[in-house]
């Protein structure tokens, strides 16, 4: 085309906006956003300056074009038209796209899918599943190099024993890590009942948000939310965050930390052990006491009563005994009496005072007048006996002869 | 044998304990089983390896 020799200012800028248009509008252009502006709630205008050389490239674009949030420092790549403003003389780059590179971009894009995911419910804390308190088998996912595996499994061996670990290594970083660790989980996720583990650890060490991308991966984070088995995820040092830890039955910390987490301790068991038995002995001592002490209390109530006979028995025989120990004496004292009597009453002792039994035939006199005169009587004396004729009765009978 | 098995029936026979255990024959025989279960997890305490076997896949990179 052929060009006059003298035209307008207008003219001019459109023949070096002609020429603009030839600059590919798709390239990318990287840098970083400064003095960001933005007008009347539509027009956007940011500098976006070259990180090495220098070099300032002035960027416009509307509000409605942003589909992410720009803020000055962040790096970005843009595409657009180069063009001559005609209005204020400067050359600018009319914004086509604009998006986030570099640790902006990724977090950018980490907060949007973390995002998300919570909307969608993945990390609602019911749906979390309970590990077991005493896993058989373990499942372990992480890099057979990282010191994440020997601190686990160092962790996991001061704990508790007698675990089987399935271990599949994987790359825990760069472009292997999602396809390997997808592949890990379907392999547990096949599994037959018996086979299967109890709970799955997905862990690695610390990193910044590129080394983590795995672990920030959607795929993977879904892969970790639907495992048929409990996963405990322990990714890097205390204040890593990566998507899988939200979404994962347990968070752990750090690989030490999931060691923690996923197998008890050994000494808190066997603590708890020991309080089991004592607490059974203690009820089952107290339930013995009781028992005793209703078996001791009828055995001294018999024999109580046992006593009470004796003493009762040791009374009596007591009273018995002061009383024949009285009564002996009477008794000794009344054969005495009785003797004495006795003694008094004997004929002979009569007879030994002279007086004489007088009997007529068999029967023993006593009255006078019982008798006849001139029958015979006969009569004892204290020594010797003699017959006699009876003479007289109370003074009246036969004469005396003188 | 199944830790957590009889570690559970362990709390079962303490709680029995602790809410019933009046009976005596019974107690005592829960009493014996509990120290039997006792001593088998502590037996299995005194485990001190993990054994660790590697699943070697195929898709490995």
């Amino acid at each position: 085309m052929s060009v006059p020799a003298v035209i307008s200012v207008a003219q001019y800028l459109d023949l070096v906006n002609d020429r603009l248009r030839e600059v590919p509008s798709d390239v990318g252009v990287e840098g970083e956003v400064s003095d960001l502006r933005v007008s009347h709630g539509k027009w956007v205008g940011f500098d976006l300056k070259d990180a090495q050389g220098g070099g300032v490239l002035k960027c416009f674009m509307t509000v409605w074009q942003l589909s992410v949030p720009l803020e000055d420092g962040m790096r970005v790549r843009v595409t657009g038209g180069a063009k001559v403003s005609a209005r204020f003389g400067k050359f600018q780059l009319d914004v086509r796209t604009v998006e986030l590179v570099g640790e902006g971009a990724l977090k950018r894009a980490y907060l949007a899918l973390k995002r998300k995911m919570q909307d969608e419910g993945l990390f609602d804390g019911a749906r979390k599943r309970p590990i077991p308190r005493f896993p058989e088998r373990i499942g372990l996912i992480t890099s057979r190099e990282a010191a994440a595996y020997g601190d686990f499994l160092r962790v996991l061996g001061n704990r508790w024993g007698g675990v089987e670990v399935d271990f599949v290594p994987v790359h825990v970083q760069g472009g292997n890590a999602v396809p390997e660790i997808l592949a890990a989980f379907e392999h547990f996720h096949h599994l037959g009942e018996s086979e299967r583990p109890d709970v799955l650890v997905l862990t690695r060490g610390g990193g910044g948000l590129e080394d983590l991308h795995a672990f920030n991966d959607e795929s993977v984070a879904r892969a970790v939310f639907s495992s048929r088995v409990p996963v405990v995820v322990g990714v890097g040092h205390e204040r890593d965050e990566s998507l899988c830890d939200f979404v994962a039955d347990v968070r752990a910390s750090t690989p030490s930390n999931a060691a923690e987490r996923v197998a008890p301790s050994r000494d808190e068991v066997r603590y708890e052990l020991d309080a089991m038995t004592r607490r059974v002995e203690e009820v089952l001592r107290a339930n013995l006491d009781a028992r005793r002490r209703i078996v001791e209390h009828a055995a001294s109530s018999a024999s109580a009563l046992v006593s009470r006979q004796r003493e009762r028995l040791t009374s009596e025989l007591d009273a018995f005994g002061t009383a024949t120990d009285r009564w002996i004496p009477n008794i000794s004292e009344r054969i005495e009496g009785a003797l004495r009597v006795l003694r008094q009453v004997d004929p002979n002792r009569v007879l030994a005072r002279g007086y004489s039994i007088v009997k007529s035939g068999k029967t023993l006199l006593r009255d006078a007048s019982e008798l006849v005169v001139g029958t015979d009587v006969s009569v004892q004396l204290s020594r010797g006996t003699f017959d006699a004729n009876v003479l007289r009765i109370n003074g009246t009978g036969k004469q005396r002869l003188v | 044998m199944d830790f957590a098995k009889a570690f559970e029936e362990l709390e079962a026979i303490t709680r029995w304990f602790e809410q019933e255990g009046a009976d005596l024959d019974e107690g005592l025989k829960r009493f014996e089983r509990g120290l039997e279960l006792a001593r088998a997890c502590k037996e299995r305490l005194a485990e001190v390896e993990a054994n660790v076997k590697e699943i070697k896949k195929k898709f490995e990179a």
